[in-house]
């Protein structure tokens, strides 16, 4: 109905950054008196608006001055929650549209499933090759569940093997230290002492004998080396009895 | 004068005045002559400016949006544009200012990344939009949108504000760009 055309446009180029000139509009007149009617009572909304805008940024100046630091905070908190709510209205908006998409998707595609036929439809095809593949992914799986399982089997008795060995040895281990304690303890007792000492003792009563023995047969003065019985004897007295030990 | 502010002048009767800020004059007339030719009830006034603040001594109508239009090709233009929000009021960015990147559509001519806008327009909790002015078509359907924006800016749209506007665009797809 108005008309406007841009004249004037970069009118002050030297201004030092300043404005590139306003471009000033002509507005024509209405011409019918319907028009002006129309015309009147939208200026009418607009000043209403304009005159609300001005009344709120007013009450806003005023509600300011005197809580202003201490009210801030809970303006932030309070914008947080309504920006909150703009977000959960978002969600929801979305949400039904997804829903609403899907509805009319299966709607569609219900109505192409009518009209189509069965044996040559893309869809069907596409169908049945999904459910073949369906199926093959689930015996697939089901084979790898398998596997799993019997490389867990495996890796149990493995586990238990390990154990086991490890206990062995633990047997063995033991066992070593007792007989090895066993024998220290049996070179300390008084037993093996007195046994020893009681050998010692023996010994040199029987070197004593040897040495009598020997006496006596030489002063004898028998000739012992013609008799080989007694040269035997002769000789096997000459043995050094604390080397038996 | 060298703040802008968005409230401090009256409004003129079924006008509403738009700031175009950017470097690139060829781009922002094109622009400002396919907002011009919208079919649109209110009178569009459309103001260019290189840079902010504007000059003092001229008498300009209430603005009800600034537009700033980043040339993604240009670092320059991405400097002036952040040296020009110093000048604005804050309570411009409450629904009054929103932000233009143009020339992604030839990413080997970009020396701007796009997060950096994209972090730039969170800053100041402006939307951002994208658009390249150079192709005919997607300039008009920029000026189209811009334009509306604009009327609901100037407020006459009934029932909807310009604060309502911006709670309405923000963004949902990328909280992640809040932790950086």
């Amino acid at each position: 109905m108005e008309k406007q055309s841009e004249e004037q446009a970069a009118a002050e180029p030297a201004d030092s950054g300043g404005e590139g000139g306003p471009p000033q509009v002509a507005g024509a007149q209405a011409a019918r008196p319907e028009d002006r009617m129309t015309l009147l009572l939208r200026l009418r909304a607009q000043t209403k608006q304009q005159l609300l805008e001005y009344n709120s940024m007013v009450d806003a100046n005023e509600e300011r001055t005197p809580e202003q630091i201490i009210q801030e905070k809970q303006i932030e908190a309070k914008i947080e929650e309504l920006e909150k709510e703009i977000e959960e209205v978002k969600i929801a908006f979305e949400m039904k549209k997804l829903a609403l998409d899907r509805m009319q998707l299966s709607t569609a595609l219900k109505k192409n499933l009518e009209k189509m036929d069965i044996k040559t439809s893309v869809l069907m095809d596409n169908m049945t090759q999904i459910l073949n593949l369906n199926k093959l992914i689930m015996k697939l799986q089901q084979e790898t569940w398998d596997l799993e399982e019997k490389l867990l089997d495996v890796r149990k008795k493995r586990l238990q093997l390990k154990q086991a060995s490890e206990s062995k040895l633990l047997e063995i281990q033991t066992e070593k230290n007792k007989q090895k304690g066993d024998l220290d303890s049996m070179e300390n007792s008084d037993k093996i002492k007195n046994i020893q000492q009681n050998l010692q003792k023996e010994i040199q009563i029987t070197t004593v004998i040897q040495h009598v023995f020997q006496n006596l047969i030489l002063g004898s003065k028998v000739n012992w080396a013609e008799d080989s019985a007694l040269k035997e004897m002769v000789l096997q007295l000459e043995k050094n009895l604390t080397m038996i030990q | 004068m060298s703040v802008l502010r968005p409230l401090d002048k009256l409004p003129g009767l079924n006008t509403a005045t738009i700031l175009l800020v950017g470097t690139d004059d060829v781009l922002l007339q094109q622009l400002a002559g396919s907002m011009l030719k919208e079919d649109c009830a209110s009178e569009l006034k459309v103001h260019l400016a290189k840079s902010l603040p504007l000059p003092s001594d001229v008498n300009r109508p209430r603005i009800d949006l600034i537009v700033f239009v980043v040339n993604l090709h240009s670092q320059h233009s991405l400097r002036n544009v952040e040296e020009s929000l110093h000048h604005v009021d804050s309570t411009f960015f409450l629904g009054k200012v929103s932000f233009l990147a143009t020339g992604a559509g030839q990413e080997s001519h970009c020396s701007v990344h796009r997060n950096t806008v994209v972090k730039l327009a969170h800053t100041y909790r402006s939307p951002l939009l994208f658009c390249d002015l150079e192709v005919e078509g997607f300039r008009t359907t920029m000026a189209q949108r811009l334009v509306r924006m604009l009327q609901i800016c100037a407020g006459h749209v009934p029932g909807v504000s310009a604060l309502n506007l911006l709670s309405l665009l923000r963004s949902t797809e990328n909280p992640s760009l809040e932790d950086l």
